[in-house]
């Protein structure tokens, strides 16, 4: 198993260099223009450039502003609405229909509506990042409900448990692993409704960066803003696997009792 | 069960038919209500003159009378929409179509090589971290903005579904079933034909269902930029002009268009499942 990871680490490393050498030489040798293509090392020059860019640190703090707002507004909303509707019926008679046809869709096709509704400023942004990230979580929630342990539910119910006790006792635990999905997926939506929301109209954001640098053939800070998303998208779920870690420590581990 | 009242009777048998039709005409009629200023009207003397705040313009909210309309006249009076229609439909099938070429032999090769699988993963991470949307602007530069780059748009946003289904799909090939065939001597274009590719099909179409979902993403936020035809374009523009109704029935098109395609796909899945139940029962 040990040896198995270090071959991964191993040939994933190589191949990666491999391919930034490759990518880096094919320029340093004039095989392809930089204008389209750019090169590892201009990227990094770009990247260390736009740290000192007050412009570039505006960019930023309002994407984080619209992602996080956005996200966290999303979870406090879908998660005891996930737990409603997976915990009454009748909940999820009323807003299944509405839940489910929503995430039949990507969200981010209402955007021409959102920004008719709400303008091409921050909460255009708002809007599209919760829409994105509520449909997962609420689905991801309301499963988890649905999936408590039955032989949990009718030991309870025989020790004439409250309906509260088993929601609190059993269901809410329960339901943990299946939130951290939703929140895990949930992030990568939100992130593509920055992403979106700022190509589509927006006057300032890493998405806006992103497009100006892309029009006016800035390739290195194109590609340095990309890989902004690329780091935010594997920070965000390496965050949220070490919080859920933490939620999930009282559970017996599966290795121990085999 | 106590005898109850036929009409509760009728109702506890439909319940769930009838909540969310309910739910749904609610929406609806609040809908139309905001749009033509009922509930304005109706809560004025109570409200007085803050309850003007409900009577939005129909510009803005539309209703559901006008979408309707709009709807009627886009698909069958002027039969504006199916210009449209096709020109997404070409992009969405070619863009599919390359991601399947790409994806699913990819992901089967990576689950069946390990070494393959090693060296592709940082890449396959790393994309799948990316908002592949962000990529647009580049894709723009690299290749314009014709319908190959809504087509390459489409692909990037499809192909890590396919590639990542493929990929554990092979994973979760019964092992038995490779030894007996390996002990059988036989080649691994045999295994890939006979074995793998027929247990992983399950998997090949649920990622399929979802690198529908990303097309979809893909015909909006593609057509956003230089595109003259196509749904998403249709929407963006009706959005400048605030052609709301218009907007509305064009999202209401992609809805439709993602659900029938999904459905359909779930019903290849049922259809390509039934050979299965015997295998699960010996």
């Amino acid at each position: 198993m040990r040896s198995e990871r270090l071959e991964k680490l191993l040939v994933g490393g190589g191949a990666l260099l491999a391919f930034l050498s490759f990518w880096q030489a094919a320029v340093s040798l004039g095989l392809v223009d930089p204008l389209f293509v750019s090169s590892p090392a201009r990227i990094w020059l770009a990247g260390r450039s736009l740290l000192d860019d007050p412009d570039f640190w505006r960019d930023v703090r309002v994407s984080a502003n619209e992602f996080v707002t956005g996200y966290l507004a999303a979870i406090a909303l879908a998660i005891p609405l996930g737990l409603i509707v997976g915990w009454y019926r009748r909940a999820q008679y009323l807003l299944g229909p509405f839940i489910d046809s929503l995430n039949a869709v990507p969200r981010v096709t209402f955007l021409p509506i959102i920004v008719v509704w709400f303008g091409i400023g921050l909460w255009s942004k708002f809007a599209v990042v919760f829409l994105g990230a509520i449909i997962p979580i609420i689905i991801a929630t309301q499963a988890g409900v649905r999936a408590s342990e039955a032989r949990f539910l009718r030991v309870a119910r025989s020790f004439g448990a409250s309906q509260r006790k088993i929601f609190s006792s059993i269901v809410l635990p329960g339901t943990v692993p299946f939130i951290f999905t939703g929140l895990k997926y949930a992030a990568g939506r939100a992130l593509l409704g920055v992403v979106v929301g700022e190509l589509y109209a927006s006057a300032a954001g890493l998405g806006h960066m992103i497009a100006e640098a892309g029009n006016t053939f800035q390739t290195d800070t194109l590609f340095f803003g990309v890989l902004l998303f690329t780091a935010t998208g594997l920070v965000t779920t390496g965050l949220l696997d070490l919080v859920e870690q933490r939620f999930e420590r009282w559970r017996p581990q599966p290795a121990a009792t085999q | 069960m106590t005898r109850a009242h036929p009409i509760v009777r009728l109702y506890l048998a439909h319940e769930r038919a009838i909540l969310g039709l309910a739910a749904l005409l609610a929406v609806l009629i609040v809908w139309e209500g905001l749009g033509r200023g009922w509930w304005a009207d109706l809560l004025s003397p109570l409200l007085g003159r803050s309850a003007e705040a409900l009577r939005l313009k129909p510009i803005f909210v539309s209703s559901p009378s006008a979408v309707a309309a709009a709807a009627w006249s886009l698909f069958v009076t002027t039969g504006r929409i199916w210009p449209h229609l096709a020109a997404s439909g070409l992009e969405l099938a070619l863009g599919l179509g390359l991601a399947l070429l790409v994806g699913v032999p990819l992901g089967l090769v990576c689950g069946r090589y390990r070494l393959i699988s090693h060296a592709v993963a940082p890449f396959v991470s790393a994309l799948n971290a990316t908002p592949q949307v962000a990529l647009l602007p580049l894709v723009v530069l690299w290749i314009g903005t014709g319908l190959a780059a809504r087509v390459f748009i489409i692909f990037l946003l499809a192909v890590l579904p396919l590639f990542i289904n493929a990929h554990a799909a092979v994973r979760t090939t019964d092992p038995r079933l490779l030894t007996v065939a390996r002990s059988f001597a036989a080649s691994e274009a045999f295994l890939f034909r006979s074995i793998i590719v027929p247990s992983a099909t399950p998997f090949l179409l649920a990622g399929l269902r979802l690198a529908i979902g990303r097309g979809m993403i893909g015909i909006v936020v593609g057509e956003l930029t230089g595109a003259a035809i196509g749904v998403g374009f249709m929407i963006n523009r009706a959005g400048a002009t605030f052609e709301t109704d218009v907007v509305f029935v064009g999202v209401f098109t992609i809805v439709a268009a993602g659900l029938l395609l999904t459905d359909l796909v779930r019903r290849i899945e049922a259809a390509v499942g039934v050979w299965r139940a015997p295998i699960e029962g010996a």
